[in-house]
């Protein structure tokens, strides 16, 4: 058929406006990041030196840093992260070896994904109600309970992803020449999908090393270095909340400087997590 | 006397019998070590993913009791209310409620369609070796924490807001007859719009990574059949891919509607913290996390505890149903929601 | 019929082709012509790129990098290689069907208006005309001439086969290139779509692919046989399938290998 050169230059004109408009959104999303990086570097960056690393917060007008912030965000997630990756880890299992098609796995996965989508500031409501009200006072414990039920959900998904991608004829292979299936499940399921589950990890270290809202009533504050638990205990980002929000000059600043921190920290886990994930799955894993 | 023994075949009566003849196997090499332990493992797999429907249900049921005294003296008016009083301990939830959910729904409206443009370009226009580089940029907008989205907004957006775009708009589509009162009064920088702007950016990665899972189950033939018509890159994106991917678009945008209903850091220091039901999208005014980040450890009284407690119920239930109706949706790419 | 290729119009002529995936050559310097209204089969084992061949006349390996064609492609007197034509005016020109049946999901009337009115302004009622018209000749109206608002999905495999062929046809092509059209159907359907294939030999250049030596040897007037990104021999039908030049070929066509 003979084009019509009328339709055709419409045809093309609308195109060449739509596809201009999708480059906008990137332009749009890549400015917004920039953005955003800019100023953390710019407004974080000129008092980013050592001293902000060892020196406890201030009372506004005197020098200080955020090393009782980090201690205690440090403490925090690594209490949570050690207790959601086992729990995270036998969970995924679960859904990905026994739970395939039963209604329980059903469940729990329904479950999972409320739990994983679910607003944190409710985790730090529940766990309020659930640990600071009867142990009556605020506490490390609770906000690192509360950081490991946001964590958990991402490890129990990423190990069961993972596991699901082993090739089932691995498994059949081992159960044939009578290994038990809980062994099987641990020396070559496990081990195939290390990597995914590390990512899984990751990821997950990720997520709550930025989260606020669950420490707000839990973990609460700290204006002081702690290495107890069981008292309130200062977090990076309830620090940077705290200051940003207040009229102080240098304790805004101390808030872009932490700022900064959680971001390289965040971005560099998700960067380095997703980069694993990539590089094995392209080298290795083929079986 | 031969006897294979597998885990499930170990009962209680047997359990002495199988032992001797377990060790008796083993020994000869008939059956491998840890045989016995499987039914042990199983167990604490289930009990780990048990503990998730615990505390889900936990979460439920603890926020119910603590709301109902709430709803057992204010009763519907609860919800329907627009007076937050602390200080007459009555409380009315409308604003909040209002507030989160006309912030969530703004933010979808500016940025879904962004995020589909993205989507689409990384599908259709992106050179092939910018396209991990641009993909993992767009997924660090989805990792920045929201309390950076929240200190950039206060910092950044609303000074810019308050100086440059307010006034602009205020003066282009106040005027305006049938619209013009969402476009009314002061340009305090800091608000509903400011707030639902920082929210768009942050559902974007969300809505454009599921939406470009879904673009990738079109079929490789399909796509060459529509280029194959001559049909430009709109035309096969407008008519075949979109329809095609019709619901999982849908599941994602459903999605993304779920993370802004839930986000509570951004919004907190952007939204100007105010119990008022106000018409203009300029106006400051409150979503639920918000009132809770705010108000929750400066709470003394009971009736108000109860209240924020039952603002968190509320909030639960409806990112509850958002995500059972993404659910349905993303049905079809997906089984589960992503990450 | 005309059977002897120097006295026919040559449609589409293929001049020293060579075509990489990235740096695999996938088609070695083939040289060969296609025939207007006639029937050009290309036969030949799994991965010996006659779909690759396929895919360069209407210019299909634009949509993906790392895929490239050398050397020169003849229809109408233009190469259609050439980085500055217009692609979407050779589309118009060239219509395919593939293996497995692709309805646009829109209803079955708008499957077929859709890629008309790229091109053509028309009224509702010459559009009206044009679709039944295209239904007919892929002897599908009788059978959808109730529904033509419903979904194409709505349809069975065959029948959406049949769709592909009428959408085609209905932009009035010179060249129609049908890669496998019947191998993921029923045999009935097969037998209509052999039918149909008839039927498009009375007005455009067609070039099939098929893996179905019986279908080649009923259906096609001229057959080229491929192997491994060469062109081993093209002839009549009729000489390939009862007396093959290459020893290939006669392995190939009796059923030796492939």
């Amino acid at each position: 058929m003979k084009p019509d050169a009328g339709i055709l230059f419409r045809r093309r004109l609308i195109n060449r406006i739509m596809t201009g408009a999708f480059t906008f959104a990137v332009l749009v999303s890549l400015t917004v990041l920039a953005a955003i990086l800019i100023k953390l570097i710019g407004s974080g960056g000129n008092i980013f030196h050592l001293s902000i690393f060892f020196k406890s917060t201030p009372a506004p007008g005197s020098a200080g840093g955020l090393f009782n912030a980090i201690v205690g965000s440090v403490m925090l997630i690594a209490v949570a992260i050690i207790f959601a990756v086992p729990v995270g880890i036998l969970a995924g299992t679960f859904l990905a070896e026994y739970g395939k098609n039963s209604r329980f796995g059903q469940v729990v996965r329904f479950c999972n994904d409320i739990m994983l989508s679910a607003p944190s500031i409710i985790i730090g409501l529940f766990i309020y109600a659930v640990v600071v009200v009867p142990s009556g006072h605020f506490s490390g414990w609770a906000g690192a309970l509360a950081l490991c039920l946001i964590a958990l959900p991402v490890i129990v998904r990423t190990t069961e992803d993972m596991l699901r991608l082993v090739p089932d004829t691995l498994r059949e292979a081992a159960v044939a020449v009578g290994c038990p299936y809980w062994r099987m499940i641990v020396s070559i399921g496990w081990r195939s999908a290390r990597p995914g589950i590390i990512t899984g990890i990751l990821l997950a270290l990720a997520r709550i090393s930025g989260e606020t809202a669950p420490l707000l009533f839990t973990a609460l504050n700290n204006q002081f270095t702690t290495f107890s638990m069981n008292r309130p205990i200062a977090s990076l980002p309830i620090v940077i909340f705290q200051f940003a929000m207040s009229p102080y000059r240098d304790w805004q600043q101390l808030a872009w400087a932490g700022a900064l921190l959680i971001t390289l920290t965040v971005l560099g886990l998700s960067v380095f997590a997703r980069h694993i994930l990539f590089v094995r799955s392209r080298h290795g894993n083929r079986s | 006397m031969e006897q294979t023994i597998t885990g499930t075949m170990l009962a209680k009566d047997t359990v002495d019998v199988s032992a001797q003849t377990e060790t008796r196997n083993r020994k000869s090499g008939r059956i491998a070590a840890g045989t016995r332990l499987e039914p042990g493992f199983k167990v604490i797999a289930a009990s780990a993913a048990f503990l998730l429907v615990a505390s889900m249900v936990a979460i439920f049921i603890l926020l119910s009791h603590e709301a109902l005294p709430v709803f057992r003296k204010f009763g519907l008016s609860f919800i329907t209310g627009s007076s937050w009083n602390p200080v007459l301990d009555k409380y009315g939830a409308l604003p909040a409620i209002a507030g989160t959910l006309i912030t969530s729904v703004l933010a979808v409206l500016i940025g879904a369609p962004l995020a589909l443009g993205v989507a689409l370009f990384l599908n259709e226009l992106c050179p092939f070796w910018l396209r991990p580089i641009l993909s993992t940029t767009i997924e660090l907008l989805a990792a920045v924490p929201s309390i950076i989205y929240g200190m950039w907004g206060l910092f950044v957006l609303v000074p810019l807001m308050s100086q440059v775009v307010q006034p602009a708009l205020i003066d282009l589509l106040g005027p305006l007859p049938v619209i013009g009162f969402l476009f009314e009064g002061p340009p305090f920088g800091i608000g509903m719009f400011t707030a639902s702007l920082i929210l768009s950016v942050m559902v974007l990665p969300f809505i454009a990574s599921v939406s470009l899972q879904a673009f990738a189950t079109v079929p490789v033939a399909l796509r060459e059949a529509a280029y194959g018509t001559g049909a430009s890159v709109w035309e096969v994106c407008r008519r075949i891919i979109l329809p095609y991917t019709k619901n999982g678009i849908i599941g994602a945008i459903m999605l993304g509607l779920g993370r802004a209903l839930g986000e509570t850091m951004a919004v907190t220091f952007v939204i100007g913290n105010a119990h008022r039901l106000k018409a203009s999208i300029f106006a400051p005014g409150t979503t639920i996390s918000a009132t809770l980040a705010n108000e929750f450890t400066e709470a003394t009284g009971a009736m108000y505890m109860h209240s924020l407690l039952a603002l968190g119920l509320i909030l639960f239930v409806i990112t509850f149903i958002v995500l059972m109706i993404t659910r349905i949706f993303l049905h079809s790419i997906n089984r589960n929601l992503p990450l | 019929m005309e059977t002897v290729l120097e006295d026919l119009d040559i449609k589409v002529s293929v001049k020293e082709l060579k075509f990489f995936y990235r740096d695999t050559l996938a088609l070695n310097n083939i040289s060969m012509d296609f025939p207007d209204r006639r029937v050009t089969a290309l036969i030949g084992p799994s991965g010996c790129g006659k779909s690759t061949l396929l895919r360069v006349f209407n210019r299909m390996y634009d949509l993906y990098t790392g895929q490239r064609a050398e050397g020169q492609v003849m229809v109408d007197g233009e190469n259609i290689l050439n980085p500055s034509i217009e692609v979407s005016a050779l589309r118009a020109k060239i219509g395919m069907v593939f293996q497995r049946p692709t309805p646009f999901p829109m209803s079955i009337y708008e499957n077929i208006a859709f890629p008309v009115r790229l091109y053509r302004k028309l009224s509702r009622h010459d559009m009206d005309d044009l679709v039944e018209q295209s239904l007919r000749k892929a002897a599908l109206w009788k059978e959808v001439k109730d529904k033509t608002h419903r979904s194409g999905l709505s349809l069975s495999g065959g029948q959406q086969q049949r769709l592909c062929i009428a959408r085609t046809i209905a932009i009035e092509p010179e060249i129609v290139l049908l890669d496998e059209p019947a191998s993921a159907l029923d045999p009935i359907s097969m037998g209509q779509i052999d039918e149909l294939i008839d039927e498009l030999r009375k007005e455009y250049c067609v070039i099939l692919i098929t893996h179905n030596l019986q279908q080649a040897a009923r259906v096609s007037d001229f057959t080229g046989f491929l192997y491994l990104g060469d062109l081993v021999e093209f002839d009549a039908t009729n000489t390939i399938f009862t007396a093959p030049g290459q020893k290939q070929t006669e392995d190939y066509v009796s059923g030796r290998f492939g």
